[in-house]
This record gives structure tokens, C-alpha cells and sequence, in this order.
């Protein structure tokens, strides 16, 4: 039992973190919550789905394609909504909440309410014992791991990463000494956007495809921004871990039925507790 | 003088007018069915199209009740209680319908039963199964007689797959220990209490653990792992919503252990490209006609209109209540006819009671689309069914269509159906892994 909460812990925190980190970064640079950001996940599994098991696309062709549309959304969202209103937090949380409700319809018309199993990235199980694990998952594990590594020497050893945390430090600041907060804004959504295309194919090859999918993904992206706090990737890092093992220890030894409550019962004790979080901070 | 060319002129004029101007459209002019349910779900659609199949073929026969055309209207419940009542309310009061067909989920009707008792509309139901609902109309006739539900009642569904357990599960299989994952939904529990009291005593089978998830489950890994460390000899599963997950992990993690149960995802012909070819060795219970059921000719000739209609459009092949809606229209206006209308009420009742389309095939019965009538008792369950499908869960299957066949999917993306033997046309299996 020990070793199946241990194995499945781990990689459902993996999971998480990778939907998760996309979101904090938004709230970090533009600090806005981006309520569309389920629609990039839902994107990706959309595009990958296309290009992978529609259109016979090769694995790695199919999957630069979903991050494309990531970029691309992310960059549309920015530029049609969030730039124009973005002296107004609340303006940008509804109208990105509403482009989420829109872009579910829109996936409605095209494809269809019924939910669609994809292939797996990976294909194979592998057993630990009595424990069986898809090799789907690994990798999205994996790949978790590397995006993370690659996103916090990304913010502290380039240039861009330096101008992104000097934004997300001091707007105003950054702007005199020379960065444009805009350029750095797009470069954010279309990273987030890229992020959340990224997590949205392991999301959707691990579990389905279907117009409603943003919205566990957006919970969950909250869920450890709360936890984690507001800002940091390392924070974000271990909350993702803490509900990933939460989780599956609720389910494993108590009652699978009563995983989520757990999660919402965290965040509740967290907010009253610690409302800054456990790692909060104002930067990335 | 003056006065009598004045009075000519109106006469001449109204009656111009009267030959010339269109008739007035009034509701008399037509009978209005209203459906209510989903328009976006594959069950949904099942039941609009099998209604609108059977509005074209009595329209195109000369209409109804005196050369009538029929009119369809139709109200969105979106699978939601609160939305469905709202429909059910829209049918009555905006557009006074004389009658509606419904494709709505358990909780659904559950929903706007109440509000059918109040306005006093003759409605039939060609989806929802719920055993409760067929209770209430045998404890409150009076209340509740204008519904009819033309899908066998959940208990009568498990009491079939009983047999099936006995027959197959428990003697071919030689199956003896069970894990039950089921969803946290009404219905699921209801059917777990069904399990648990009927099937497991009668069929000898064991439950070693019984397991509930959430409904938004993302990951089935530890849930299925949790029900290997029990080495049941199989998982019965039991999900009537979101089931491509379980079912699609199920298979992309290569449970050790064989599965079968209610899984609604693959009641319909695109679970195959829905679960992206992984649905090789799933069974389901399922009510008939479903997938892999051999159609009798009155039921392969709708099935051809509806793909002459319909064409691509999913869902390509219908749910089992696309045939009971158009079946159930043709019960409820052959029995308007006789009545005189839809109302008086208890005219109608008396009438549709007494409806009986049976249909044989190869000169046995085959379907048959019939109610139980008040007082009657189902032998095998010593029980009344009012309003229900009269229904046969005793072989040789002679006096109704069985409650349900089990369908099996094949890892080459065809259907068959395994159980009860008089329909069967395939043999149950495991999956490849398994063998």
C-alpha cells in the first residue's frame, strides 16, 4: 500500500505542478487570474488530438502543434482582452472567464459534447509490484520535472527571465529602467499559453477529451497557487505535491469519493491560516 | 337602395377575403409534442430523432386525430434538474403541448415529475429507468398515471443481469469474488444495492470490496490498483457518467483483472473512435435494441430512414430509446386516436394501457412495445410495474422483450451481444491482455 500511494503521489503531483505553473505566472507578471487558462489545456489535448489521431501526425510533430496553439491563444488573449483592460483586475477575471465559457462552446460546435479518449504519448505499463503505471504517465512526469527546471533557469539566468521577475516585482521600475512591461506581458502569455498546451496533452491523453476538461485543470491551477502561494514556482512546486499525495492517500485509504473535498478543505485552511500561502511571496 | 350595395360589398369582400387570405395558424390546427431533454447528447438526439421519424411517418399517413399535422417543439434540459423543470414548464406553459416525449436523465425526471402531476400532461419517458419513478405511479395512481416509461425499469434490468451473472460470470467464468467501482451518482448507488442484495447471494459471488469515486476522477490509477490488491476475479463497474475515463484507463493500464458492468459510454457505435480503439473487451449491460442486436425488419426499416435522415451525424446508430421514441409516438398517438385526443385524460390512460406493438422476428417474439396495467404482477419479482414496458425477465422471453442484453466490444471495434441466449450473436471475453 505504501509503495502505491508513494508511486501514484508522485505522479499525479507531477501532473499538477505542470498544469499549475502556467497560471502562476500570469498572476505573477500581470497579476491578473487568468480564468481562461483551462482553455489552453483544453486546447492542446484539442490540437494534439487533431494532428496526432485525426491526421496520423508524428508524436513530436503533433505536439510542437498543441504548443503552437497554446503560444497563439495566449498571445490572442492578451492582446484582444487582457491589454485593454488591464487597469481593471476584475474586467480581465470576468471577461477571461467568459472567453473560457465561449471557447467550450465553440469546442461543442466543432467536436461535439461526447468526451474522446486520446492514445497515449507513450504507450506500455509497467508494474511495481502490484502496481501498475502507464508509461504515459512517467513521462508526463518527467516532462514536469524538465519544464520546471528549464522555467526557473529560464527566470534567473536570461535576460528576458531577469525582465520578466523585474516586472513581476515592480512594474514601474522596470519600466525606467528600460523594459517594456507589454513586451514582457506578451512574452508571459504566450509562455503560459505554451504551459498550459503542454500540460492540457498529458492531462487529456491521461485521462479524456472534452468541452468541460478547462475547468478541473483551473480548480486545480488555483488550488496550488492558493496552497503554494501567490508567486512562486518553487512554492507552486511543493503544493502540487502536497495535493498530489493528499489526494491519493484520501483515496487510497479513505474514500476515493471525498479526493476533491480534501483539496477545497486545504485551501480553506490555508486562506484562514495563512493567507499569503505557504511560500508566498511578490515575485517569481 | 345604397345600404344594400354597402351590405353586398362586405359580404363580397369577407368572402374575398376569406378565400384568399391563408388559414389562421392556431394551435387547434396542429397537435404539439414536446420534447424534453438534452439536444447536444447522443441519448438526446437518439430520442429527438426517433420522434421526428415518427412525426414524418404519421404526417405523411394523412396526420392525426382528424388529418392533423403534428408539430414538435422541444425544451434543452442540459442534463440539469433545475433546467429540466424550467423545460417542463416551457412545454406546458408557453408552448401547451398535448404531449411529451422525454430523453431525460434519472435525476431529471426526478426533477420535473412533480410539475407533470400539476399540469396533468400525458408524458412518456425513453430513457430514464429509475425504479422509483415506476413506484409512484403504482402507489399514487391517480397522481402520477399520465407517465409512462417505455425502457425496463432498473430493477428489472438487474434482475436480467443476475441471470447473466449466474449463467456466465459464475459457471462459464467460474467467477467467485467481485470488486464493485461505482460512480458517486443515485443511480449507481441504487444499482450497488441491487448487486449487493440480488446479485451476489443468487449468483454465489463474493464481494470483496465496493468502491465509490467522484465523478470528476481524473486519474483511475490508484482506484483500479486498489481493486487489483483485492485479486478479485473481476471489477464490476458501474458508471453512467463521464465512463470513457474508466474505460479508457482501464485498458491503457492494463488492469489485471477482468471487467465488465454498466458503462453507458459504450452504449453507442462511436465509443470506438471516441476511446481511440481502446475499447476492446469492455461489456456493458444495455438496454434493447442496442448495438450488436440483431434488428427485426420493422426496427432495420427505421434504422434505414434514420441513416437515409441522418446520414454521418452522430450518433450514427441510435441509443435504444431512438426506437422506443419512435415506437412510443406511434403507442401514444394510436392510442389518442381511440381516445378521441390526448384528453380527456383518463381516456387516453385507459387507451395507452391497452397498446400493444409486438414485433417477431423469424416468427418468435422478438420487442414489444406494451405497459404493464395497473394491479398486474410480474411473476418472477412478485411485483407491479404500472406504466413500465412490459418487459419478460423469464426465458423463453415470450410475453415481452428481455429487460436488457449484455454487449460486448471486440478488439477489432465490433459489437455483439452475449447474453441471454436467444439473442446472443457473440461470445463474452476478456480482454487481449487477459487471455
Amino acid at each position: 500500500m505504501a509503495i502505491q500511494i508513494l508511486i501514484h503521489g508522485f505522479l499525479l503531483s507531477g501532473l499538477y505542478a505542470l498544469i499549475a505553473i502556467g497560471f502562476t505566472m500570469i498572476f505573477s507578471v500581470g497579476r491578473v487570474l487568468n480564468l481562461a487558462y483551462g482553455v489552453y489545456i483544453m486546447l492542446g489535448g484539442y490540437t494534439y488530438f487533431m494532428a496526432a489521431q485525426e491526421a496520423g501526425l508524428p508524436v513530436f510533430v503533433s505536439f510542437i502543434l498543441a504548443l503552437l496553439s497554446g503560444v497563439a491563444f495566449g498571445l490572442l488573449t492578451y492582446e484582444l482582452l487582457v491589454r485593454r483592460l488591464e487597469n481593471n483586475p476584475v474586467a480581465v477575471e470576468i471577461s477571461t472567464l467568459i472567453l473560457a465559457v465561449v471557447m467550450q462552446a465553440a469546442i461543442i460546435l466543432i467536436f461535439s459534447p461526447s468526451p474522446k479518449s486520446m492514445w497515449p504519448v507513450l504507450r506500455g505499463v509497467l508494474r511495481f509490484e502490484e502496481v501498475s503505471v502507464t508509461a504515459n504517465i512517467l513521462l508526463a512526469t518527467g516532462v514536469s520535472w524538465v519544464v520546471l527546471a528549464l522555467l526557473m533557469l529560464f527566470v534567473r539566468r536570461t535576460h528576458l527571465g531577469r525582465a520578466i521577475r523585474a516586472v513581476s516585482m515592480d512594474r514601474r521600475g522596470a519600466l525606467i529602467s528600460g523594459i517594456d512591461p507589454r513586451n514582457i506581458s506578451r512574452v508571459t502569455w504566450g509562455l503560459s499559453g505554451a504551459l498550459g498546451a503542454i500540460a492540457g496533452v498529458f492531462f487529456a491523453t491521461i485521462t479524456q477529451l472534452d468541452p468541460h476538461m478547462w475547468v478541473f485543470p483551473l480548480i486545480t491551477a488555483v488550488a496550488v497557487v492558493i496552497v503554494g502561494g501567490i508567486g512562486s514556482i518553487l512554492g507552486g512546486l511543493i503544493a502540487a505535491h502536497i495535493i498530489g499525495f493528499l489526494e491519493t492517500i484520501t483515496t487510497t485509504l479513505i474514500a476515493p469519493e471525498l479526493r476533491g473535498v480534501v483539496t477545497m478543505a486545504l485551501i480553506i485552511v490555508v486562506l484562514v491560516v495563512m493567507p499569503k500561502g505557504l511560500f508566498g511571496k511578490e515575485e517569481l | 337602395m345604397l345600404r344594400n350595395i354597402l351590405a353586398g360589398l362586405a359580404v363580397a369582400m369577407v368572402a374575398i377575403w376569406s378565400l384568399s387570405a391563408p388559414p389562421p395558424a392556431s394551435a387547434a390546427d396542429t397537435v404539439k409534442v414536446g420534447y424534453i431533454g438534452s439536444f447536444d447528447t447522443d441519448t438526446g438526439k437518439s430520442t429527438i430523432r426517433g420522434t421526428e421519424i415518427a412525426i414524418e411517418e404519421l404526417n405523411a399517413a394523412g396526420g392525426v386525430l382528424g388529418g392533423r399535422m403534428i408539430e414538435l417543439v422541444k425544451a434543452d434540459t442540459r442534463e440539469d434538474v433545475a433546467e429540466g423543470i424550467r423545460a417542463y414548464e416551457y412545454l406546458n406553459e408557453v408552448e401547451n403541448v398535448d404531449f411529451i416525449i422525454s430523453g431525460s436523465i434519472d435525476d431529471v425526471s426526478l426533477g420535473w415529475l412533480e410539475r407533470m402531476a400539476e399540469y396533468r400532461t400525458p408524458t412518456l419517458d425513453t430513457w430514464t429507468s429509475f425504479i422509483g419513478i415506476i413506484d409512484k405511479v403504482v402507489e399514487d395512481y391517480d397522481k402520477y398515471k399520465m407517465y409512462f416509461m417505455n425502457v425496463a425499469c432498473d430493477f428489472a434490468l438487474a434482475m436480467l443481469y443476475v441471470d447473466f451473472g449466474k449463467d456466465v460470470l459464475a459457471k462459464d467464468m467460474g467467477w467467485k469474488t467481485v470488486v464493485v467501482m461505482q460512480e458517486d451518482t443515485a443511480f449507481a448507488g441504487g444499482v450497488y444495492e441491487l448487486i449487493e442484495q440480488v446479485l451476489a447471494p443468487e449468483a454465489n459471488i463474493k464481494i470483496l470490496e465496493h468502491i465509490v469515486y467522484d465523478i470528476n476522477t481524473v486519474d483511475f490509477a490508484p482506484i483500479y490498483n486498489k481493486a487489483a490488491a483485492s485479486k478479485p476475479d473481476f471489477i464490476y463497474l458501474i458508471s453512467s457518467v463521464r465512463s470513457q475515463v474508466p474505460a479508457s484507463q482501464y485498458v491503457k493500464l492494463e488492469v489485471p483483472v477482468p471487467m465488465t458492468g454498466i458503462n453507458v459510454a459504450a452504449l453507442g457505435k462511436e465509443f470506438w473512435t471516441d476511446s481511440g480503439g481502446l475499447g476492446g473487451g469492455i461489456s456493458t449491460l444495455s438496454p434493447i435494441p442496442s448495438l450488436g442486436f440483431e434488428l427485426d425488419e420493422r426496427s432495420a426499416d427505421f434504422y434505414a430512414r434514420y441513416q437515409a435522415k441522418y446520414g454521418d451525424a452522430r450518433p450514427i446508430f441510435p441509443h435504444f430509446n431512438g426506437f422506443n421514441a419512435y415506437y412510443g409516438m406511434l403507442n401514444a398517438f394510436a392510442a389518442a386516436e381511440r381516445a378521441g385526443g390526448f384528453a380527456p385524460l383518463d381516456k387516453w390512460v385507459e387507451e395507452m394501457e391497452n397498446e400493444d406493438i409486438v414485433i417477431e422476428k423469424d416468427g418468435e417474439m422478438w420487442l414489444r412495445y406494451a405497459f404493464w396495467k395497473p394491479g398486474e404482477i410480474e411473476p418472477r419479482t412478485n411485483r407491479e410495474y404500472t406504466h413500465n414496458i412490459k418487459f419478460d425477465i423469464q426465458p423463453p422471453y415470450d410475453q415481452g422483450a428481455p429487460s436488457m442484453v449484455v454487449i460486448q466490444w471486440y478488439s477489432d471495434g465490433s459489437t455483439s451481444v452475449v447474453y441471454p441466449p436467444k439473442y446472443a450473436n457473440g461470445k463474452f471475453e476478456v480482454p487481449d491482455w487477459l487471455k
